[in-house]
C-alpha cells in the first residue's frame, strides 16, 4: 500500500508536467493545424541551454535559468513560428509535421555536440526531502512538482476562459476567418499561443530535469509521453490533455514497478493503439470538424 | 434622405464568366433593403464584393458618400459595417454573452487597454441589451456550441447589431431556419429597424420573408439588376415573374 501510494504520487508528478507538454501541443494545433513533433525537444532543450548557459558563460544558476528562458522564448516560440510553421504551412499539414520532425533532430543532435552527450545533474528548483502523508514516505519534490504544474494549467485556464486577450485567443483557434473580420489580429493570436507554448515547455523542462537529468535524448520519452497524452486526453481540448497527461503519468509509474521497466514505455504505447482503434477523438475531445 | 451606402457600376468577372455585371444600387438611412434573385444571379458574390471578401473587376462603393471599395472586412467592421452569415459563424465554446462581446470589443480602445483593460471591454451592458432585445436571456451564459440552429442565427443577427453599427448586411437570414422562429427574427429585425433605426440589406432566396421584411427590393438576374421598387412593385413586374417562373 505505501509503496503504491509513493508510485500514484511520482506518477501523478510526472504526469503534471506531460500535461504541460501536452497543453502546449494541442494549443498550437488548435491555432495553427501544426503537429510538432518536436515537442519532446521543446522539453529537452531549455534545461540544456540553462546548462550551457552556466558553464560556459560562468553565470550563476538563477541568471542561467533567465536567460535560457528568453532565449528559448525567442527561438523556439517566436523563431518557430516565423522561420519554420510559416514557410512550410503554406505546403500542408503532412510537409510542415514532417519539417518538425527535422527539427527534432536537429535539436537533439546540437544538444549532443553544442553542450554534451553525458546527462548532467539538473538543480532542483523545488525543495527536496521526504514527508509522510497517510503513512506512505513521499519525495516533497513529486509534490511540488505537482502544485507548480497544476498553477500553471489554472493560471493559463484562466488566462484564456476568463480574459479578454484569452477569449479572442479561442475565437481564434475556432474560426479565424470571421475572427478576422471582427477585427482580431489572427496573427499576433497565434504567435501568443506559439510563446505559451514555449514557456510551457520551458518550464517542464526544469520541473522534470531534476528528475531524470537533463540529457539530449530526454525529447524522445517526453516527446512520445505528451503525444499519447494528447490522443488519449482529446486533441481539441486543454482539459483533455491536462486528463492525458495524468493517465499517461500514472500508467507509465505502476507500469514500471509491476509490469517491467523494460517495457516501461510499450505500455502508454499500447494504450495508444487501444484509444486510436476504439476512441480516436480521445476522452473528453470533440470529434474533428473543419469547414473546407 | 442620405444614403448610408452606395454601390456604382460593379462588376466582377471569373475569367469568361461575368459574375455580377454592372449593379447600381443605394441604400438609404433607416431602410431595410433587400436583394433578391434566382441561385446563381450573383447576390453572394455583389455581398463579397462590397464587404471587401473579393477584389471587384470595376465598380465603387461608397460609405456615407466617401469611397471605401476594396478596404479589408475588418477596416469596413471598423467602419461600422457589419454582416451576417449564410453559413452559421458563432463561437462554439464560448457564451451567448461572450460572443456578443467578442463582436463588439476590437471596435473600442487602444492597445493598452486590450492587454490591460477590463475583461469585458465595458462591454457587458451592452450585450445584455441585445441579449434581451432577442429575448436570449435565458441562454445567456450557455456556449453557443449547444443552442439550436434557429437560436444561433438569432445570436449571429445580435452579433451583427452590436456596437450600433452604421449599416448591417445579413446573408440568407432565412435559410434553415423553422417558421415559429423565422417569425421570431422577423420581428425582432423589424423591432431593431423601428426603435433604433438600424439600417440594413437582406439578401434571401426566401421571398415571402424579404417582401414583409424590406421597403425595398432590389431583383438581381444574370449578374444585373432586374428590377427595383417597393415588394407590389417588384412583384407586379413581368420581367421578375419571368426570371423566377421561367417562360
Amino acid at each position: 500500500m505505501d509503496q503504491f501510494l509513493q508510485l500514484l504520487i511520482a506518477g501523478i508528478a510526472t504526469g503534471a508536467i506531460y500535461a504541460l507538454a501536452a497543453i502546449g501541443f494541442t494549443l498550437v494545433w488548435q491555432t495553427s493545424q501544426t503537429i510538432n513533433f518536436a515537442q519532446g525537444e521543446f522539453v529537452m532543450l531549455p534545461a540544456i541551454l540553462a546548462l550551457a548557459a552556466r558553464d560556459l558563460l560562468g553565470l550563476p544558476f538563477w541568471a542561467a535559468l533567465i536567460l535560457a528562458t528568453a532565449a528559448f522564448l525567442l527561438l523556439f516560440g517566436l523563431g518557430f513560428k516565423r522561420f519554420l510553421v510559416d514557410p512550410m504551412l503554406k505546403h500542408g499539414v503532412l510537409p510542415l509535421a514532417i519539417a518538425t520532425m527535422a527539427l527534432s533532430i536537429l535539436m537533439k543532435e546540437g544538444a549532443k555536440d553544442g553542450y554534451s552527450a553525458q546527462a548532467a545533474q539538473f538543480p532542483s528548483l523545488v525543495p527536496e526531502g521526504m514527508v509522510t502523508i497517510l503513512g506512505a514516505t513521499v519525495s516533497s519534490r513529486d509534490i511540488a512538482v505537482f502544485v507548480v504544474a497544476i498553477a500553471a494549467i489554472v493560471a493559463l485556464q484562466f488566462f484564456v476562459t476568463r480574459t479578454r486577450l484569452g477569449r479572442t485567443m479561442q475565437a481564434t483557434a475556432q474560426n479565424p476567418t470571421v475572427a478576422r473580420i471582427l477585427g482580431v489580429r489572427v496573427e499576433r493570436m497565434i504567435l501568443l499561443t506559439f510563446l505559451i507554448n514555449a514557456g510551457l515547455a520551458a518550464l517542464a523542462s526544469y520541473l522534470i530535469s531534476p528528475i531524470y537529468l537533463a540529457k539530449f535524448s530526454n525529447g524522445e520519452f517526453i516527446g512520445l509521453a505528451a503525444f499519447i497524452a494528447a490522443i488519449v486526453g482529446g486533441f481539441n481540448q486543454v482539459r483533455g490533455a491536462l486528463a492525458g497527461g495524468f493517465i499517461v503519468g500514472l500508467v507509465d509509474n505502476l507500469a514500471a514497478a509491476y509490469v517491467s521497466s523494460a517495457y516501461r514505455t510499450a505500455v502508454p504505447l499500447a494504450l495508444l493503439v487501444v484509444f486510436i482503434l476504439f476512441k480516436p477523438e480521445g476522452l473528453l475531445g470533440r470529434r474533428e470538424e473543419r469547414t473546407v | 434622405m442620405t444614403r448610408v451606402l452606395e454601390v456604382k457600376g460593379m462588376k466582377k468577372y471569373f475569367g469568361g464568366i461575368r459574375a455580377v455585371d454592372g449593379v447600381d444600387f443605394h441604400v438609404n438611412q433607416g431602410e431595410i433593403l433587400g436583394i433578391i434573385g434566382p441561385n446563381g444571379c450573383g447576390k453572394s458574390t455583389l455581398f463579397n464584393c462590397i464587404l471587401g471578401q473579393l477584389t471587384p473587376t470595376d465598380g465603387e462603393v461608397l460609405l456615407d458618400g466617401r469611397p471605401v471599395t476594396g478596404l479589408y472586412p475588418s477596416q469596413l467592421n471598423r467602419l461600422g459595417v457589419s454582416r451576417t452569415f449564410q453559413l452559421l459563424q458563432v463561437f462554439p465554446t464560448l457564451s451567448v454573452r461572450e460572443n456578443l462581446i467578442l463582436a463588439g470589443q476590437e471596435h473600442e480602445g487602444t492597445k493598452l487597454s486590450r492587454l490591460f483593460g477590463a475583461s469585458d471591454a465595458g462591454l457587458t451592458a451592452e450585450a445584455n441589451r441585445m441579449i434581451a432585445f432577442f429575448k436570449l436571456e435565458h441562454l445567456a451564459d450557455q456556449k453557443a456550441g449547444g443552442l439550436s440552429y434557429g437560436q444561433q442565427k438569432l445570436l449571429d443577427a445580435a452579433m451583427a447589431f452590436m456596437a450600433g453599427p452604421k449599416l448591417v448586411l445579413l446573408d440568407e437570414p432565412a435559410g434553415g431556419v423553422n417558421l415559429t422562429m423565422l417569425a421570431n427574427l422577423k420581428d425582432r429585425l423589424e423591432a431593431i429597424n423601428r426603435e433604433q433605426g438600424a439600417t440594413f440589406v437582406v439578401i434571401e432566396h426566401n421571398m415571402d420573408f424579404v417582401m414583409s421584411l424590406c421597403s425595398r427590393v432590389v431583383v438581381m438576374a444574370e449578374g444585373k439588376v432586374l428590377a427595383e421598387g417597393t415588394p407590389a412593385e417588384v412583384r407586379a413586374d413581368p420581367a421578375v415573374v419571368e426570371a423566377y417562373l421561367g417562360h
